[in-house]
C-alpha cells in the first residue's frame, strides 16, 4: 500500500486520512508479528550462542588454570580462601556442602520418583477385630513433584554457583598476575551498601516473588500435564500421574467426549474478549468525559463530587457487589421499585437468560462495571487532564475551533499517547477480573450446554471465574484449570505483546497532528 | 402512579373531546407553517420549505445554526419517543401484562429521547430568539408555546440579524451547560450513593415477623420499618469482633511490609543500571499475565505444610501477600522516575553511599508514593475473600472479616443474618473509607504521576 | 554475581528445610500394602478395654448445633462403658462449606462432619468418607427410613449416618380459602374464585419433579465406584407428557405466581408449596387460619396422579482413618449422634425432622402438623440425586409447558431434554479396553472399545489383529491405572503371556494369538475374565 510522505498525507480528505491510518494499522500488525517471532528467534539463538561460549571458557579455565583453580573444580570456594577470599570462599564451600548432603538425603528419590509420580496409593484395610475399614496410605504424589521440581532447581542453582566459582577463580588468577589486590571480604560486605546495593534491595523481594509466585505458577504449569483433580489428589484418594498432552487434548478437541470443554471454552473466550473490551473502553471514555465535566472551570464542589464517586474505590468491593446484585434479583428493591411505579406487572429477571440469549446479564455485567470503574478512571483523567498546556486550548478556541473539535484533536490524542500501556494493563487486567463477575451473577445464568463436569460454565463467565468454578466444581478438577490458565496466559501475552509493539506506530500518526 | 393509567386515560380523553383537540391542532399547524413561512422569509430562505416536513426543520435549525444534529434532535428523537412510549403500551397489551425487559429499556429509552427533544427544542428557540434579537420574555414564550410565538415572530416587525455569534453569549452559554452538568453530576452522586445508602439503612432495620424471626433476605422496600442498634450490637456479641481484629492486623502488618518491599523494588528498577535490569522487567510483566487463582491450590499446601492454615491463617495470609508483593512496582518506579537522577549524582559527589542516597535524599521526596503505597496495601486485604477462604476454614479464629461475613450468608442462618451482615459491611467500609478520603490527594499524585510516565 | 550467590543459597535454606519437611513424609511408605486378613475371631463386636483412651477430634458441624453436639459428646463421655473420653473441638462449618472443604483436602477436615445427601456421592469418590462395618450398617440400615439410607449407600455399602429427614416440600394453605386441599384442580379453582395466589415454584427443577414423580417417571443418578453414571432417567415418555400437561394446566391459570415463599401470604396467597425452612412463618403469618398437608393429586385427561417430592437428607460422615482403633472410636460416637435420643433432641430443639423410625413414630413428631405432613409427603418422596447439571435442563422443561399446551411442542421440550440428559451421561463414557493396535488411544470415544454391560459387570467383544505386540488393558477414560490389567485377569490365563513385571511394567493383557475375544471386568472387584469366541 502506499505509503505518503507528511506534506501528501497532511492534503489527503477526512475520509481518505482516516482509510489511511485503518490501512496503516492494518499493515502493521503483520510487521509486529514478524519483528515479534524475529525476536524470539534472535532470543534462542543467543541463548544458545551463550552456552556454547560457557563450555568453551570452562574448559579453557581448566586448562590454563593453575592448580588452585584446578581443585576448585572439585571443592568449590577453594580457590577463593587459597588466595585469601575466606568469606566467599566460605560461602562457596558452605554450599557445596549442603547441596551434596540434600542430594543424599532426599534429592535423589524424589527425582528419582519424579518420572511416575508415585506408585503405591492408599489402599482399603479391613480390621475384623474392630470391624472397622481404615486406610493405609501410600506416596504423595503431590510431595513428589513438588519436591522433585525443587530439587530441579536446586540442582540448576548448583550448577550456576559453581560456574560463577570457576569464573571467579578465572578472573582472581588474572588479577592477581596483574598485579591488583583481591576484594575482601570487608570489601564485599561495604560494596553490599554501595555498589551493589541494588542486589542488597532486591534479594528480599525478589526471594519472595521466587518461592511464592514463579514456584507455583511452573508448579502449575506442570499440573496442566498430570491428571491431578479432587479425586486424583495424589494422596488421600488416588495418585496421579503423567498423561502428556491428553489435557490440551480434551479441551481442544472438536469431537468426541471432550467437545464439551472445547464449545464451551469458545464461547467463554469469546465473551471474555468482548467484556474486556466493554468493560475497559467504556470505563475509559466515560471515566474521561466525567473528569472532563467535572474540572470544568464554574463547577462548583469538586471536591465533594470526587469524593462521592471516589466512595465506591473505598469500600470493598464484595460488599457493594453483592448487595447490587442483591438490588437487581428478582425480588429485590429494583424490581419492587419498578412494580411500584406501574411500570411493570410482573418482576424482570436481571440475572436470568431468555429463551434466546443471556444478553440482560451481560449487559448489566457491563453496566454496573461503570459503575465501580468510573471513579478510577476519573481520577486519573483528572491528573492527566490538569496537565494538559491550557494554552493549547486557547489558540484552538481562538481559531474557532468547536467544543467536539477541540476534545478531538486535543484531549482525546493527549490521553491516549499517555495512557496508551495502562489501557493495555487495563484490558488485560479486565479479562482476569474476577471479583465484578463472580460476585454480580456467579458466572449465571447457566450454560445448560455446559455440564458440571466442565465446570457448570455460565453465560457471563470469564475464562477466570470458570477456572475457579473447575477448581472447586466437581471433581476439583485443577489439571484443566491449569489447561485454562496457561491458555489464558497466551491469549493475554499474544494480545499484550502485538499491541505494545503497535503503539509507537500509532503513536507517530498522532504527532501528525 | 400506574404509567400505564395515564397514558391510557390521556388517550381516552383525546378520543372523547376528539373535536376540540383537533380544531387545537389544526390551529397549531396552521400556525406553525405560517410562522415558518415568514421567518424564512425574513432569514432569506426559501420559505415554501416550511411546508415541507424535514425540510423546515432542517432550515429552522439551520438559522440557530445547530445543523444536522439539531435536526437529528429537534425532529427524530421526538418522534422517537412518542414511538416509544406507544411501543410500550403497545407491548404492554400484547403480553397481557406481563413484562419483558423490552419494556423496562423502551421506557427509559423514551424518556431519554424526550428529554433530549426538550433539551434541543430550548436550545434552538434560544437560538432564534437571539437571531432575531428577541427578549427574555419572548423566548419563553416560545419555549412553551411554540405555534403562538412562531406566528408572532413571522408577522411582527423584527429582522433577522444574523448576529457574529448565533451562539448564545459567552456568559449565558456557559451558564447553561455548567447548570446542565451540575444536574448530571447531582444524577451521578445519586446513583453512585444509593447503593451504599441502601446498605446503611438495611444495617439499621430491626423490624422482626410476627414470631421474631426477622424478614427475609430479599427485601423489594429499603426503608426499614423499625430500626434500632440492635444488629451492630449483636455484631460486636459475634465472632465479628475477632474476624474485624484479624483483618486489621493484617492490613496494618502488610501495609509495611509490603511498602517496605515495592519501595525497594521500584527504587533499585528506577535508579540501577544493571545487567538484567530490563530482562527482570520483562519477566515480571509476563509473570503478571498468569492467572492468580492458579497458586491458590500449591500455595494452600505451601502454607499447610507449615501449619499456617485454619486457626492460623493469619499469618499465612500475611506472609502470601507480602511475598509476591514485589511484583507491584509499576506505579511507585514511574514516580521515582520523575525525581531527577542530578539529586542522586550530587549526593554521590559529595561521597554519600548508595544506602545514604536512598534514606537521607530520595525518601523524603517520594512521600506522596509511600503514602500511596502504604493506601493501597492496607486496604487490599479488607476485600480479599477468595484466597482467604481457601486458607482460613473451620477454626473461626482465622478468618478475615470477608471470609466470615460471607459464612453468614449460607442458606439457614441467611435469613437471621443479612442485616448483620450490612451492618458489618458498613463497620467494614469505615476505616478504608475514611483512610482514603484523608489521603486522596496522595492517591491521586501516585496514580497520574505513576501510570502517566511509566 | 552476588545476588546469585546470595539467591542461591537462600534456595539452599528452603532445601535444607524441605529436607527436614520430607523426613517425616518417608515414613509413609514403610506400611505394607497389602489388605490385612487377619482371622475374625469377635465379628463385629469390639471389646471394651481396647478402645479406652483420650481422643482429641475435630467435629463440623451447623451453627445452630455447635451447642448441642458439645452437650451431646459431653453426654457420651459419660455414659460410654469402654472407657473412651473425647475431647473434641466443635467448629461451626455449614454443611455445604463442610462438604466443599473435605473434598479440597481430606487431610485438613473434621473427623466427624455434617453434610447434606446432595454431596454424598462426590464426597465418596472423593474419598473423604470412611466406609461402615458390619456392625455399623446394621446399625443404619434397622434403625432409619428407607429413603434416608439409601441416600447414605452407593454400590450397596453404606458411607455415613443418617441423622435428619426433613428436606422436602408440602403444601401450606390457608383453610379458609381451599376447600379441598387434596385436588390440584379444585384448589386451583378455589384461588381464583378468592383471587388469591397459588405459589409454587415449578420454574425450578427441583419442585417441577413433583409432576413427572407423580405421574410415574423417574430421574435416578449414581455413580459407581469408577466414576461413571448409571442413570435412569424416563422423563421422556407419555408419563413425561402427562406431567407436563399437568404443568401448563397450573402456569396458565392467572393465580399462578412462581415464589415459593411462605412470606407471600402476607401478600395475597393462598396456597404456599414449601419446605419445612418456611413452618414459622407460615404459623406466624396465618395463624390458626393455616393448614399443611402433603402435595394434592394432579388431573390430566380424567386421571388423577398424585404429586411426589424431592427428599434430601443430613448425614454424619466420619473421615478415613488410618488407626483402626481411632476409626472404631469416631464410628461409635457417630452411632450415638444419630440414634434415636440424638435425633429427639435435636427435633426438640431445632424442629429437623428425625431419619430414625422410631422417632418419626414419637408422640412429639407425630402432633406437629408441619412434620406430619412432612411424614405424609415421604411416602412418596424421592431421594434427591441427580447431578449438577440436570437443574438446568429440568428448569427448560418448565419453561416450555409454561409457554403452550402444545402437545408438539412440549414432546419437542421433552426430547431436548433427552438430549441433555445423554450428553450429560456420556462425560463418563466408563471403562474402556485400550490396545497397542489402536494407538493406545483412550483420549476419543469413537476409536476405542467401550466395556459395557448392567450393573457391576461389564464385558466387550474385540478382536485383536495380528501384529508384534498384542497388549492392552482396560482403563478409565484419560487414566492409566495400573489395577486393571494382567495382575487382575482371574479366569482364561491362558490367553495372555504371562510375563513378569520388569517386562510387563505397565501391567498389560498381551494376547498370545490374533482373534476375537470376549473381556468381562466385575467393577466391584477388578477381576477380569477372557474368553476366545472367534
Amino acid at each position: 500500500m502506499k505509503r505518503y510522505t507528511d506534506m501528501e498525507y497532511l492534503r489527503l480528505s477526512k475520509g481518505r486520512k482516516f482509510l489511511y491510518k485503518i490501512a496503516a494499522f492494518f499493515c502493521a500488525i503483520p510487521r509486529g508479528l514478524k519483528n515479534f517471532f524475529l525476536g524470539i528467534v534472535r532470543a534462542v539463538v543467543n541463548f544458545f550462542q551463550s552456552i556454547g561460549r560457557e563450555f568453551a571458557d570452562i574448559f579453557t579455565t581448566f586448562v590454563k588454570g593453575d592448580w588452585k583453580t584446578k581443585l576448585s573444580y572439585l571443592v568449590m570456594g577453594f580457590g577463593n580462601i587459597a588466595r585469601g577470599q575466606i568469606l566467599r570462599g566460605l560461602l562457596f564451600l558452605l554450599f557445596e556442602a549442603v547441596f551434596i548432603v540434600y542430594m543424599i538425603v532426599a534429592g535423589a528419590k524424589w527425582m528419582s520418583m519424579l518420572p511416575s509420580l508415585g506408585k503405591v496409593g492408599p489402599h482399603e484395610v479391613y480390621n475384623a477385630v474392630l470391624d472397622q475399614y481404615t486406610t493405609e496410605y501410600g506416596d504423595n504424589s503431590f510431595k513428589i513433584l513438588l519436591y522433585g521440581v525443587l530439587t530441579i532447581f536446586f540442582i540448576i542453582a548448583f550448577i550456576y554457583t559453581w560456574r560463577v566459582n570457576i569464573r571467579q577463580n578465572k578472573i582472581s588468577e588474572q588479577i592477581i598476575k596483574s598485579g591488583k589486590p583481591l576484594k575482601s571480604g570487608g570489601d564485599d560486605l561495604r560494596s553490599l551498601v554501595d555498589d551493589n546495593f541494588h542486589r542488597t534491595l532486591l534479594a528480599l523481594p525478589m526471594t519472595g516473588i521466587l518461592i511464592f509466585t514463579v514456584m507455583p505458577i511452573i508448579f502449575m504449569i506442570l499440573v496442566a500435564f498430570t491428571n491431578y483433580s479432587g479425586i486424583n489428589d495424589g494422596y488421600a484418594n488416588n495418585l496421579f500421574t503423567w498423561v502428556g498432552l491428553d489435557n490440551f487434548n480434551t479441551l481442544l478437541a472438536w469431537e468426541g467426549a471432550g467437545n464439551v470443554y472445547s464449545a464451551t471454552f469458545g464461547e467463554i473466550l469469546s465473551w471474555t474478549l468482548i467484556w474486556a473490551f466493554f468493560a475497559t473502553f467504556t470505563n475509559y471514555f466515560l471515566g474521561m468525559f466525567v473528569a472532563m465535566m467535572i474540572n470544568k472551570k464554574g463547577i462548583r464542589l469538586k471536591k465533594l463530587w470526587r469524593t462521592i464517586l471516589v466512595l465506591t474505590i473505598a469500600i470493598p468491593q464484595f460488599i457493594s457487589l453483592l448487595y447490587v446484585s442483591k438490588m437487581f434479583d428478582k425480588n429485590g428493591i429494583v424490581n419492587g421499585l419498578l412494580s411500584d411505579l406501574g411500570v411493570i406487572r410482573q418482576n424482570i429477571d436481571f440475572w436470568g437468560s431468555t429463551a434466546h440469549s443471556a444478553l440482560l446479564p451481560r449487559v448489566m455485567v457491563i453496566v454496573i462495571n461503570i459503575w465501580i470503574g468510573i471513579p478510577y478512571l476519573m481520577l486519573i483523567a483528572t491528573g492527566i487532564l490538569m496537565n494538559i498546556p491550557a494554552d493549547l486550548y486557547e489558540s484552538a478556541k481562538i481559531d474557532g475551533a468547536s467544543g467536539w473539535k477541540q476534545f478531538s484533536k486535543i484531549t482525546l490524542p493527549y490521553m491516549l499517547f499517555i495512557t496508551g500501556p495502562y489501557l493495555l494493563t487495563s484490558f488485560t487486567g479486565n479479562m482476569n477480573n474476577f471479583n465484578v463477575i463472580y460476585l454480580l451473577t456467579g458466572g449465571k445464568p447457566i450454560n445448560a450446554a455446559a455440564s458440571s463436569a466442565a465446570g457448570s460454565a455460565g453465560y457471563t463467565d470469564l475464562l477466570i471465574t470458570w477456572l475457579f468454578k473447575i477448581t472447586t466444581g466437581e471433581g476439583a478438577k485443577y489439571y484443566m484449570a491449569s489447561v485454562i490458565g496457561i491458555l489464558v496466559f497466551i491469549v493475554v501475552a499474544i494480545i499484550s505483546l502485538v499491541v505494545y509493539n503497535l503503539l509507537p506506530s500509532i503513536k507517530n500518526e498522532e504527532d501528525f497532528q | 402512579m400506574n404509567y400505564y393509567a395515564i397514558v391510557n386515560n390521556t388517550l381516552e380523553f383525546i378520543k372523547e373531546n376528539a373535536l376540540i383537540v383537533g380544531i387545537i391542532a389544526a390551529f397549531c399547524v396552521v400556525a406553525i407553517t405560517v410562522g415558518m413561512w415568514k421567518v424564512f422569509q425574513k432569514a432569506g430562505k426559501h420559505p415554501w420549505m416550511a411546508v415541507i416536513p424535514f425540510a423546515r426543520d432542517y432550515t429552522l435549525t439551520e438559522i440557530g445554526s445547530t445543523g444536522l444534529i439539531g435536526v437529528l434532535a429537534y425532529v427524530i428523537l421526538p418522534i422517537l419517543g412518542i414511538i416509544n412510549l406507544n411501543g410500550i403500551r403497545y407491548f404492554y397489551d400484547l403480553n397481557k401484562g406481563a413484562s419483558k425487559p423490552i419494556y423496562a429499556i423502551l421506557f427509559v429509552l423514551g424518556t431519554i429521547f424526550l428529554a433530549i427533544a426538550l433539551f434541543f427544542h430550548v436550545l434552538s428557540s434560544i437560538k432564534l430568539s437571539n437571531a432575531f434579537e428577541k427578549g427574555t420574555g419572548f423566548l419563553i414564550g416560545l419555549i412553551l408555546l411554540p405555534p403562538v410565538f412562531l406566528l408572532i415572530l413571522g408577522l411582527d416587525q423584527s429582522k433577522y440579524v444574523r448576529s457574529v455569534s448565533t451562539s448564545l453569549g459567552l456568559k449565558a452559554s456557559r451558564a447553561i451547560s455548567n447548570t446542565l452538568i451540575h444536574i448530571v453530576l447531582v444524577i451521578m452522586a445519586i446513583i453512585w450513593l444509593v447503593p451504599f445508602v441502601c446498605i446503611v439503612l438495611q444495617s439499621f432495620r430491626t423490624e422482626t415477623k410476627p414470631d421474631g424471626t426477622m424478614i427475609t433476605w430479599i427485601v423489594p422496600d429499603v426503608f426499614p420499618k423499625k430500626w434500632g442498634l440492635d444488629n451492630y450490637i449483636n455484631l460486636f456479641k459475634s465472632d465479628f469482633v475477632d474476624w474485624y481484629l484479624n483483618t486489621f492486623i493484617i492490613a496494618a502488618v502488610v501495609a509495611l511490609l509490603q511498602t517496605f518491599i515495592v519501595l525497594c523494588m521500584s527504587y533499585t528498577l528506577s535508579r540501577f543500571r544493571f545487567k538484567l535490569r530490563k530482562g527482570l522487567m520483562q519477566f515480571m510483566l509476563i509473570l503478571g499475565m498468569f492467572p492468580g487463582m492458579l497458586t491458590m491450590i500449591i500455595l494452600y499446601r505451601v502454607l499447610k505444610d507449615l501449619g499456617l492454615t485454619e486457626a492460623h491463617a493469619v499469618p499465612g495470609l500475611i506472609l502470601v501477600y507480602v511475598a509476591s508483593s514485589g511484583m507491584g512496582y509499576y506505579i511507585s518506579k514511574g514516580f521515582f522516575d520523575t525525581i531527577p537522577k542530578t539529586l542522586d549524582e550530587a549526593a554521590r559527589v559529595d561521597g554519600a553511599t548508595r544506602a545514604q542516597v536512598l534514606f537521607k535524599i530520595i525518601l523524603p521526596l517520594a512521600k506522596p508514593i509511600v503514602i500511596y503505597t502504604v493506601l493501597t496495601a492496607f486496604m487490599a486485604p479488607w476485600g480479599d475473600f477468595v484466597f482467604a477462604r481457601y486458607i482460613a476454614f473451620g477454626d473461626s479464629s482465622g478468618m478475615n472479616a470477608a471470609v466470615g461475613l460471607w459464612k453468614w450468608l449460607t442458606q439457614d442462618m441467611i435469613n437471621l443474618r443479612y442485616t448483620m451482615f450490612c451492618a458489618g459491611g458498613v463497620l467494614v467500609a469505615i476505616p478504608v473509607a475514611v483512610l482514603f478520603m484523608c489521603l486522596q490527594k496522595y492517591y491521586v499524585e501516585g496514580v497520574t504521576g505513576g501510570a502517566v510516565k511509566g | 554475581m552476588k545476588l546469585k550467590k546470595i539467591a542461591a543459597l537462600l534456595l539452599a535454606v528452603l532445601m535444607v528445610f524441605a529436607l527436614v519437611a520430607c523426613d517425616g513424609s518417608t515414613n509413609e511408605t514403610t506400611k505394607k500394602p497389602e489388605g490385612g486378613n487377619t482371622p475374625a475371631t469377635t465379628q463385629g463386636n469390639q471389646g471394651g478395654s481396647e478402645l479406652a483412651g483420650t481422643y482429641e477430634i475435630k467435629v463440623w458441624c451447623a451453627e445452630k448445633m455447635v451447642d448441642l453436639t458439645t452437650n451431646q459428646i459431653k453426654a457420651f463421655n459419660e455414659k460410654n462403658t469402654d472407657g473412651i473420653v473425647i475431647k473434641a473441638t466443635v467448629q461451626n462449618v455449614s454443611e455445604g462449606e463442610a462438604a466443599t472443604q473435605m473434598i479440597t483436602d481430606v487431610d485438613a477436615g473434621g473427623d466427624l462432619y455434617c453434610f447434606a445427601d446432595d454431596q454424598f456421592a462426590r464426597l465418596v469418590q472423593a474419598g473423604a468418607l470412611s466406609k461402615l462395618g458390619t456392625q455399623a450398617s446394621e446399625f443404619v440400615t434397622t434403625n432409619n427410613d428407607a429413603g434416608a439410607v439409601k441416600a447414605a449407600t452407593i454400590n450397596g455399602e453404606i458411607y455415613a449416618y443418617p441423622m435428619t429427614a426433613d428436606n422436602t416440600y408440602f403444601m401450606y394453605y390457608d383453610k379458609t380459602v381451599i376447600t379441598d386441599p387434596t385436588s390440584m384442580d379444585k384448589i386451583i379453582a378455589d384461588c381464583e374464585a378468592a383471587d388469591k395466589q397459588l405459589c409454587f415454584d415449578v420454574g425450578n427443577g427441583w419442585y417441577l419433579a413433583s409432576y413427572f414423580f407423580g405421574a410415574g417417571c423417574s430421574s435416578d443418578w449414581s455413580t459407581d465406584k469408577d466414576g461413571h453414571w448409571v442413570v435412569n432417567d424416563t422423563f421422556n415418555s407419555d408419563e413425561g407428557l402427562i406431567a407436563m400437561k399437568g404443568m401448563n394446566k397450573l402456569m396458565s391459570s392467572p393465580k399462578f405466581d412462581s415464589k415459593s415463599n411462605a412470606a407471600e401470604f402476607d401478600n395475597g396467597a393462598a396456597v404456599v408449596v414449601s419446605g419445612t425452612w418456611d413452618s414459622s412463618t407460615a404459623k406466624s403469618i396465618l395463624g390458626d387460619k393455616m393448614g399443611v398437608a402433603a402435595l394434592p393429586k394432579y388431573t390430566v385427561d380424567g386421571k388423577d396422579y398424585e404429586l411426589g417430592s424431592f427428599m434430601g437428607y443430613k448425614l454424619v460422615g466420619v473421615k478415613p482413618q488410618s488407626d483402626a482403633v481411632k476409626a472404631a472410636v469416631l464410628h461409635k460416637l457417630a452411632q450415638f449422634l444419630t440414634d434415636k435420643d440424638a435425633q429427639i433432641e435435636r427435633f426438640n430443639t431445632a424442629n429437623w425432622g428425625p431419619s430414625n423410625l422410631e422417632a418419626m413414630k414419637s408422640d412429639a413428631v407425630q402432633n406437629d402438623p408441619v412434620l406430619a405432613a412432612v411424614a405424609a409427603q415421604a411416602q412418596r418422596a424421592v431421594v434427591q440425586n441427580v447431578p449438577d447439571g440436570w437443574w438446568n435442563l429440568a428448569a427448560a422443561l418448565s419453561a416450555k409447558a409454561k409457554e403452550t399446551g402444545d402437545e408438539a411442542a412440549l414432546k419437542e421440550a421433552l426430547k431436548t431434554y433427552n438430549d441433555g440428559v445423554e450428553l450429560l451421561k456420556n462425560l463418563k463414557p466408563g471403562l474402556l479396553f485400550v490396545g497397542a493396535w489402536n494407538g493406545w488411544n483412550n483420549a476419543v470415544v469413537e476409536d476405542t472399545y467401550i466395556l459395557t454391560g448392567d450393573g457391576d459387570v461389564l464385558s466387550l467383544t474385540l478382536e485383536v489383529p495380528e501384529s508384534d505386540y498384542m497388549g492392552g488393558r482396560i482403563v478409565n477414560n484419560g487414566k492409566w491405572e495400573s489395577d486393571k490389567g494382567q495382575a487382575q485377569v482371574t479366569t482364561g490365563k491362558e490367553l495372555i503371556k504371562d510375563l513378569s513385571p520388569e517386562e510387563n511394567g505397565d501391567n498389560n493383557i498381551v494376547f498370545v494369538e490374533p482373534g476375537t475375544y470376549k473381556i468381562t471386568i466385575n467393577t466391584t472387584n477388578n477381576e477380569i475374565t477372557l474368553e476366545k469366541v472367534g
